[in-house]
């Protein structure tokens, strides 16, 4: 019983224009809620959740940014110590993917060297306004070498499994110290040797 | 209650007390109250420690015992206990290069605003890019000999560096510059001015006279930035959060955990020294189901000295082997450990596919025999877990003689209190036999049956009376009278008495003592879910002069349920994720945007808005610089209060300022700079809110150059903004017009014609013209009269209006003699001519400006009697206004006196410059 509660702390950070339906992929994520009202992010949000992944329980950290134009001076200042970034655009919406090849520019100018980055076009339950192909999303992916999702916050596609991802790209990465396994302590008796105990807990 | 009042009231002028809390100082083991606080100054932080009087109130009331520099090698850290409870004292622990401090605080405010403000202090400091902060203003705090000893620290610590020289000034600074002059080189002498500069550094200190550090007098906002919040969000509350997840499951243990019976074997058998003869099948096999576990125990093992002063034995050996021999024959056992202590020994074995359940193994002995600790006579222990289970083993070997029981009933105490096993977790204190759910506690005990005669015995062991031959069993008595074994229970004994026999023999003692049979070696329990099988002793065993006893028992054990544990740890982390979300800071504001429109020069313009706090803690928030920006707002604006402190619950208005003055007025005007900025508005450990915030800014002459008013014949605001931006952004013509300039340049600016010319008119006679303030209303009118009309006269009284003119000079982004002519001008004031020569090389219209108000003087003086203006006057107040310093330059008395002279010569003279 005196496992740690979690092992790591990853930061991620949500970009994209305005309207794409970042805080929705996260209140998603964070709170398996959707909300159909939309209010502007003006500032920097975050939410956590503890998610476990290879065995260890890493704490994700997601700050929420503002997407609107005028903010994109101050939010790239957050861009510093997060080590994941999901960039997020709208399948329904031309312009926020016209922007994609801005934010990743963004990206390269303000984050971490290593920061890790996904590509997410939300809002895939809405087939019927569709105005990216599916195609061109993945092309530009493959063009920058990034993961690419077509989410729905509102359907609850892929949600999961983009953070999932995106940790575990994280985690690929992330030097683990091997946590002291808790052994048995065997004394050469009459009896079997040679076995191990796992820690129970 | 609050003590920092009485912590402030000892501090200098520029310090500051930030919080003070009373808490408890363990000096030499002994707890003593003492009054901490934290102290800041320019910037550098420090935690004082007095000894204070109870009701602390002012500066006499407390003294001071010890100061710590918060450095960048100090950290500051709260040491959790075990399992956090609500309410509890805190631990602090300050640690530096030569500093280790431990502070119990009272569950209070003002603790936990000490841990958070010192903790801010200290990231402070760790965040700073100051190559290392000096502390000067401390060093009147240390004593010498605090010094002394951490100059002898390693240089790492480079403050006490800087302490040291201060402290030797006296004696080291004389020699020095005695030094310094013999030798006349570089190297020791910079260190001496370094030092006198650090000297008179901290007397200005002392004095409360502090200059002006630059780079962080500029600074509105304090300690952070957006990028390092980064940083200040990654400090985990690690430990905290295990302990919550650790009690949680503890709680619902029962969700995911069932219980199993298992089936344990539990042996003593006291075998007087000798050697393995026989089998110990018939005492080891617990029937035909196989024991899960066994859990073996031997006394007497040896009685030899050597194992008595040696610890080895070969007779572990032996029995351990002839032990495992004897195990059930039907099932595969793996041994866990082993213990022993002289003659006592403890085997623990487990069923092999059962061993991986097993876990925490801690084994320890207590000799308790001569001298309370040999281990003649003592006890061993281990402890485990089994699944979700705590089990504690004991065997024993107690105290032996009929008459001993007392010493029998302290030997179980000794044990006890001194058999603890080391925590698994090495936070915790050891764990004793009585914390275990269940404990099987059993050996050679050596309680005898007394007050009847060994006759007696016998005949009721032949009629295997034992149930009366019981109630002279000294342990039975013993426990009745709660005097050893409280809490413990023991099977009915149902089996002749196991002591003594003649050894190889079923016979009772035929030596000389003849001794009474005896209960010798029993077997007892503590533990709610303990079932008692069998209880029996094994009379076909005849190696020793006592008879094995054996017992089996079914134990509830409690298991997880993998699935239904992962299912509930999931349940808490989310749970715990939840509370987590809930508990970051959130408020809303009243509003989120802001726009002041139609601003004018030097009128305020406010706005509010109101902080509610709407989360479920209580939040501290401040308005944060933007990256790369000195400030967290431009310059003409500010918001009140800029950082602050709101209750759940609670509401706080902000004011939001605007204010454009003469350095903010002419990039405005020329449209280089715009009203707009954006406020961050962040929330400690929570989220950060941009309030935009925007306006328009009319243009005023006020803060517009001459020349660009030159261009400009219709009032400022009916011009078209980018003939505006034209005018203003066009650079100072050195002596005369532009051929492209599009319109004719007046001699003058309007707005000086008008303001002159109504002093002129009207104030003459005013008396304590110049020497009188005006009135704000007025200056408002007079300055909308001169942005937006040509009216025929002025409003406002003659103050007024001779302000107003004073303001505009003021405001002129380059003065009326240019600050290129500034040492030019200064230089030529002793004579006439030479000031003269200075101003014909003006640009021409501020050459114009300057003889049209000079004029304007030489006119006002002739009416001296009336005004009451003299040269001198004039010529001062002008003077600062036409002549001003370049930015950064200052000016010294002699360099005011030359300007008057330099205004004088015109002013007294009746002939015109140009």
């Amino acid at each position: 019983m005196a496992k740690k509660t979690y092992d790591l702390l990853f930061k991620l950070l949500l970009i994209g224009d305005s309207g794409v339906g970042k805080t929705c992929v996260l209140f998603r994520f964070s709170d398996d809620a959707f909300n159909t009202t939309f209010i502007s992010t003006i500032g920097i949000d975050f939410k956590i959740k503890t998610v476990e992944l290879q065995g260890k329980k890493i704490k994700l950290q997601i700050w929420d940014t503002a997407g609107q134009e005028r903010f994109h001076t101050i939010t790239t200042s957050y861009y510093r110590g997060a080590m994941g970034i999901m960039l997020v655009y709208d399948i329904t919406n031309a312009k926020s993917f016209e922007n994609i090849s801005k934010w990743l520019r963004n990206i390269d100018e303000h984050a971490n060297e290593d920061v890790e980055r996904m590509l997410l076009g939300n809002k895939c339950d809405m087939e019927e306004k569709r105005v990216v192909p599916k195609a061109k999303g993945e092309q530009i992916a493959r063009e920058h070498g990034i993961r690419f999702f077509e989410t729905s916050a509102k359907a609850n596609i892929n949600i999961e499994k983009a953070f999932l991802t995106l940790a575990e790209d994280i985690l690929r990465k992330t030097p683990v110290k091997e946590p002291n396994s808790e052994n048995v302590d065997i004394s050469s008796g009459g009896g079997v040797t040679g076995w191990k105990s796992k820690c129970c807990s | 209650m609050d003590q920092s009042v009485a912590v402030q009231d000892s501090l200098k002028e520029d310090e500051n007390c930030i919080v003070a809390a009373q808490c408890q100082f363990f000096v030499n083991d002994v707890i003593e109250s003492r009054l901490v606080s934290l102290v800041e100054c320019k910037s550098e932080y420090g935690i004082f420690l007095f000894t204070h009087r109870r009701m602390a109130i002012t500066k006499d009331d407390i003294s001071l015992d010890k100061v710590v520099p918060i450095t960048k090698d100090c950290t500051i850290e709260e040491v959790l206990s075990e399992f956090p409870v609500l309410g509890a004292d805190m631990t602090v622990r300050i640690t530096s290069d030569s500093v280790f401090l431990e502070l119990q605080l009272p569950f209070s405010s003002h603790s936990q605003r000490f841990l958070d403000e010192t903790c801010k202090a200290c990231h402070g400091v760790d965040m700073s890019e100051d190559p290392c902060p000096q502390f000067l203003w401390l060093s009147k705090y240390l004593p010498k000999s605090a010094l002394a000893s951490d100059s002898e620290k390693k240089g790492a610590f480079i403050p006490t560096a800087a302490f040291k020289g201060i402290e030797t000034e006296a004696s080291d600074n004389k020699r020095k510059t005695g030094t310094a002059t013999v030798n006349g080189k570089s190297q020791v002498s910079e260190e001496t001015k370094q030092n006198i500069q650090n000297i008179s550094d901290n007397n200005a200190v002392r004095d409360g006279k502090v200059k002006p550090e630059v780079n962080n007098d500029m600074v509105r906002s304090s300690s952070y930035t957006v990028a390092n919040k980064a940083q200040m969000l990654a400090m985990p509350q690690f430990e905290l959060r295990d302990n919550l997840i650790k009690c949680e499951l503890l709680k619902r243990e029962e969700s995911y955990t069932f219980t199993k019976n298992y089936r344990f074997f539990v042996g003593t058998y006291n075998v007087n020294g000798q050697s393995p003869k026989e089998s110990l099948l018939p005492w080891l096999k617990g029937g035909i189901e196989p024991p899960d576990i066994y859990l073996v125990g031997f006394q007497e093992l040896d009685l030899s000295k050597e194992a008595f002063i040696f610890s080895d034995t070969p007779k572990e050996q032996e029995w351990s082997k002839a032990v495992y021999e004897g195990l059930h024959p039907e099932s595969k056992y793996a041994m866990i450990k082993v213990i022993r202590l002289v003659g006592i020994m403890l085997l623990f074995y487990v069923k092999k596919e059962l061993a991986e359940y097993i876990s925490a193994i801690e084994a320890e002995y207590v000799g308790t025999g001569i001298m309370g600790r040999m281990g003649n006579k003592g006890a061993v222990g281990i402890r485990f877990n089994f699944h979700n289970s705590s089990l504690c083993i004991v065997n024993c070997h107690l105290a032996a003689h009929t008459e001993e029981y007392e010493r029998r009933n302290q030997d179980f105490r000794d044990i006890c209190s001194r058999l603890t096993f080391r925590s698994f977790d090495p936070v915790l204190p050891n764990l004793p036999i009585m914390k275990h759910e269940t404990v099987l506690w059993f050996g050679d005990l050596n309680y005898r049956i007394s007050d009847v005669d060994v006759e007696q015995v016998k005949k009721l062991i032949d009629e295997r009376d034992f149930k009366t031959l019981y109630k002279y069993d000294q342990l039975k008595k013993q426990m009745e009278e709660k005097a050893v074994f409280d809490g413990f229970t023991e099977g009915e004994l149902t089996f002749q008495p196991t002591y003594k026999y003649d050894t190889g023999s079923d016979q009772w003692d035929t030596s000389e003592k003849c001794r009474t049979p005896a209960w010798c070696d029993r077997i007892l329990w503590k533990g709610k879910s303990v079932k008692q099988l069998q209880y029996s002793s094994h009379l076909s065993l005849k190696t020793s002069d006592h008879k094995p006893v054996s017992s089996i028992f079914e134990i509830g054990i409690k298991v997880v349920n993998e699935e239904l544990y992962k299912k509930t740890f999931e349940e808490i982390v989310r749970s715990l994720d939840k509370m987590e979300n809930e508990c970051i800071p959130s408020v809303s504001l009243s509003e989120r945007e802001f726009y002041f429109k139609d601003v004018k020069y030097m009128q305020r313009q406010v706005q509010t808005f109101t902080i509610y706090n709407d989360g479920q803690v209580p939040c501290q928030f401040q308005f944060i610089q933007k990256l790369e920006e000195p400030a967290y707002c431009k310059p003409w604006l500010t918001a009140q209060p800029c950082k602050g402190f709101v209750a759940q619950g609670a509401k706080l208005e902000i004011e939001l300022e605007v204010f454009v003055n003469k350095t903010t007025a002419t990039k405005l005007t020329s449209q280089e700079e715009k009203l707009e900025d954006i406020l961050i508005l962040h929330l400690e450990r929570g989220k950060d809110y941009f309030v935009p915030i925007s306006g328009n800014y009319l243009p005023s002459c006020f803060g517009s150059s001459l020349q660009a008013l030159c261009y400009m014949r219709e009032p400022i605001q009916d011009m078209p903004p980018e003939h505006i931006q034209q005018f203003t952004l066009m650079p100072l013509h050195p002596q005369t017009e532009p051929s492209n300039t599009l319109e004719k340049q007046l001699d003058i600016p309007k707005e000086v014609w008008m303001l002159v010319e109504h002093l002129y008119r009207n104030a003459c006679h005013q008396a304590d013209l110049f020497q009188q303030p005006g009135l704000r209303t007025e200056f408002e009118e007079i300055r909308d009269c001169l942005d937006t009309g040509m009216p025929d006269s002025l409003p406002g009284s003659n103050h007024s209006v001779a302000e107003a003119l004073l303001l505009f000079l003021d405001a002129l982004p380059e003065p009326v003699i240019c600050y290129s002519h500034y040492h030019k001008s200064l230089d030529s004031s002793g004579s006439y001519t030479q000031c003269k020569q200075a101003i014909s090389t003006l640009p021409q219209c501020h050459k114009n400006v300057f003889n049209y108000l000079m004029a304007f003087l030489r006119e006002l003086l002739k009416y001296f009697m009336f005004n009451n203006l003299d040269r001198s006057t004039l010529a001062s107040i002008f003077g600062s206004l036409l002549l001003r310093p370049p930015p950064g330059i200052k000016q010294d008395a002699t360099q005011k006196k030359k300007v008057q002279e330099f205004i004088e010569h015109f002013i007294s003279k009746q002939e015109d410059v140009s």
